[in-house]
């Protein structure tokens, strides 16, 4: 819970530190053509990030096969689990999303620059959530 | 601690000493406590024996095994295998000890699930020298005959049964046809079919070419068909 | 390697997305080091190049920020009224460019042509590839002596003719061609220590005074942007900045070499300051993730490495295997970063963007590839944090227990 929390929080804040970045009045032109690097290819740069969370579905999973197995075998469903995970990571990312929105609000941003995030993220929750229908006969 | 069923070490026939073992103390540590376990603890082995080990859990019959197969060197006293004390052996030294003197036999459980059994089979060839690796792959062959795992070869540890991964991590134990051949609960979760062959092998191999068997076992019936028993008892301390 | 295959091909490689997962956080790793290597190199350079300029007694010209420029007020007049006053008064060094014209060349790009006059040509010690340097004691209704790019010398080697229709002078003029500079030489701003402006395209045009006389007001006034003023005092300067006001409405700064380094110190360092910064935070934020990827391959992977190390593999030999491993991801990440640097700076090639193309394999130059060596560098930094975590994680856990898992 709190890794994946980490994992989604860390995502948001490089989305809201490069707004941020991108919002500041610099009087430095070098400093502007260094950040121009990052700012320029911004969306690019946030779904590259967004991987580790890829990588911590994929080893939460790996980590939870008997826990899955085992679950299973006294009477849980591969739809009530695979439901269960989903409704979890949701219940992870949601609040996580609206502190972005509120967070973005508090510095006049754009409310829904960051909504493509949570699309991204729902995807990848729904992708992994496939897995558990691997670990049905362990 | 330790009765002997056989009380005259090496029976009386001159044999080849080849482990001397002396732990003065192994602390093993949990998360929650340090515990002392083989305080004072001696053993010798001659070559060709048959040893179980028993006890209840928890008195260091793993913990033994482990430092006999040179896994652990994490303990307070001297260990002198084939006649090289082997506290001071390199890291290196210890694992080709490991890969060319020592098969361990483990539970059915110790397979890579994404090899076949064939190259789970072969790892120890992985880590042999070339000449020796030519050598035993003309072998793998009979060892694979002899263990008749020849149908599952090609399978994943996942798409066999119990006994066929018991043999696998046996055809593994012997493949570098090793000095001092390692068992720990090697029939733990087996039934009897596959528990007779499993221990009707590991004897042959006794047998056949003089291999020092050491098994750690719950099984009495087992330990009975060994030269020796070696039983632990629990003398641990807490130490915190 | 037969060892190393196997363990990456039959361990690592079942287990792909934890690889991608580190290959993804070492390219942002690389890419962050790379640019702010590239930025402080350019910087560096820039720097390096203002010394020759910012000599004792100079004082540079530069307009000054809140100066409203009223167009109106420029004219022919005004500009020689005060190169006029500059040619009575002072040594000053003069340089502009980006005026393009289109000749005939090899790689079809818009030449730009530069103007300078001895003093500037003195200072800046031009190197040369082929060729003798210009004189500035030429003929005005002749040939001009000129030196050019590497670009063009294919098309026009030392001693040809270029002719063409000039618009400073507004009447067609023949160039001799009497130089080549040294490939990828570049101008820096003065302001803007870390762009630059290529030669590898352009032609360096000497300009006397009877050239600066039948010149375009365009000349006269971009050259007054940059103009470096020699040996002289403030009190000097002082009353030109008033003859410039008076004549073009406009308010000049001159900066002394004091000043200048003084404004090189606070303001360069201080964002160089800022950029190493944000790079090394950036860095250990990459580096934690790193490790929490490495650690959670070695908690996925550690039965396979167990039962390796059970029969025959060794810690050190594990150890060599990881560093193969992450150094092959390196390396792949080096080739992307490559590729990238690559792509931009062929780009320009393409999009025959003649004041940034580069020679150099795809373009590359000096610069690129001391940041690409900087970027190993880190690679190796986070390779050692990175390999020493996941034996420490490995060898924390006992062969036996590990074997079982």
């Amino acid at each position: 819970m709190l890794e994946l929390s980490f994992a989604y929080i860390l995502c948001f804040s490089l989305n809201l530190l490069l707004d941020y970045v991108k919002a500041l009045d610099l009087d430095s032109y070098l400093l502007n053509a260094f950040l121009k690097n990052f700012i320029d290819y911004q969306p690019l740069v946030v779904s590259l990030f967004t991987f580790i969370v890829i990588v911590f579905h994929y080893q939460m999973l790996q980590r939870k096969k008997v826990e899955i197995f085992c679950r299973i075998l006294v009477g849980g469903t591969v739809f009530n689990i695979t439901t269960r995970y989903i409704r979890d990571s949701l219940t992870i990312l949601i609040p996580v999303y609206l502190l972005s929105v509120l967070a973005n609000a508090y510095l006049d941003f754009n409310f829904f620059s960051n909504f493509y995030l949570v699309l991204i993220l729902i995807t990848y929750i729904l992708i992994s959530a496939r897995q558990v229908r691997k670990y049905e006969n362990f | 601690m330790e009765n002997q069923k056989n009380s005259n070490f090496l029976g009386g026939v001159t044999m080849t000493k080849i482990i001397d073992l002396s732990v003065k103390e192994k602390i093993y540590e949990s998360k929650k406590a340090q515990i002392s376990i083989l305080n004072d603890f001696k053993l010798e082995v001659a070559d060709g024996e048959k040893i179980a080990i028993v006890g209840e859990s928890g008195v260091g019959k793993s913990s033994l095994l482990n430092i006999i197969g040179l896994i652990d060197r994490n303990y307070n006293g001297e260990y002198t295998l084939l006649g090289s004390l082997t506290n001071n052996l390199h890291t290196n030294e210890l694992a080709q000890w490991r890969n060319q003197k020592i098969g361990f036999i483990l539970q059915e459980s110790a397979l890579i699930n994404s090899l076949t059994i064939e190259d789970n089979i072969k790892l120890p060839l992985l880590y042999a020298g070339s000449e020796k690796k030519e050598f035993k792959i003309e072998d793998f062959e009979s060892v694979v005959d002899a263990i008749g795992i020849k149908p599952i070869l090609k399978k994943k540890p996942l798409e066999c049964s119990g006994g066929e991964k018991a043999r696998a991590v046996f055809a593994r134990g012997i493949i570098m046809k090793p000095q001092i051949i390692l068992a720990d609960e090697p029939t733990a979760s087996l039934d009897m079919e596959n528990r007779e062959r499993i221990v009707t092998l590991l004897f042959k191999m006794n047998k056949e070419f003089n291999t020092t068997i050491i098994t750690v076992t719950h099984d009495l019936e087992i330990a009975n068909r060994h030269d020796r028993i070696i039983q632990l008892e629990k003398c641990s301390q807490r130490l915190g | 390697m037969k060892i190393f295959r196997f363990i990456v091909s039959k361990i690592f490689l079942r287990k792909a997305i934890l690889g991608i997962g580190m290959i993804l956080l070492l390219c942002m790793a690389n890419y962050i080091t790379f640019t702010a290597a590239r930025s402080i190199l350019s910087t560096f350079q820039g720097y390096q190049e203002t010394k020759y300029i910012n000599q004792e007694g100079i004082y540079i010209a530069n307009l000054d920020p809140d100066s409203h420029m009223d167009m109106g007020l420029i004219n022919e007049n005004g500009t020689h009224a005060v190169y006029d006053y500059l040619n009575n008064n002072f040594n000053y060094a003069f340089y502009t460019d980006g005026f393009i014209v289109s000749i005939p060349n090899t790689d079809d790009m818009e030449i730009s042509l530069g103007y300078m006059n001895e003093e500037y040509y003195k200072l800046n010690q031009f190197e040369l590839s082929q060729g003798a340097d210009v004189d500035f004691n030429y003929q005005f209704d002749g040939e001009i002596p000129v030196l050019i790019g590497k670009g063009l010398s294919t098309t026009y080697p030392v001693g040809s003719t270029i002719k063409m229709e000039e618009s400073v002078l507004g009447r067609p003029i023949t160039l001799k061609v009497q130089g080549v500079l040294k490939q990828n030489a570049y101008h820096s701003n003065y302001y803007a220590l870390n762009s630059k402006t290529y030669y590898n395209f352009s032609i360096l045009v000497p300009v006397n005074e009877e050239f600066m006389n039948h010149a375009n007001i365009d000349l006269r006034f971009n050259g007054l942007m940059d103009i470096t003023i020699l040996q002289s005092t403030k009190e000097q300067i002082a009353d030109l900045g008033e003859v410039i006001k008076d004549n073009l409405g406009l308010k000049f700064n001159f900066f002394s070499q004091q000043e200048n380094y003084d404004y090189f110190n606070e303001y360069y360092l201080h964002t160089l300051k800022i950029i190493c910064i944000i790079t090394f935070i950036l860095l250990v934020v990459i580096t934690c993730l790193s490790v929490w990827n490495a650690l959670v391959s070695v908690r996925l992977m550690l039965k396979e490495f167990t039962i390796n190390l059970l029969v025959g593999l060794s810690y050190s030999k594990l150890k060599k295997i990881f560093y193969g491993y992450f150094g092959i991801l390196s390396f792949i990440n080096l080739i992307v970063i490559f590729i990238i640097t690559a792509f931009d700076r062929y780009g320009c090639w393409l999009r025959k963007d003649a004041t940034f193309a580069t020679y150099g394999l795809f373009g590359l130059i000096g610069m690129d590839w001391l940041a690409l060596l900087l970027v190993a560098a880190s690679d190796i930094l986070i390779g050692v944090i990175v390999v020493e975590s996941m034996l420490w994680k490995i060898k924390k856990i006992p062969i036996s227990l590990g074997v079982l898992q």
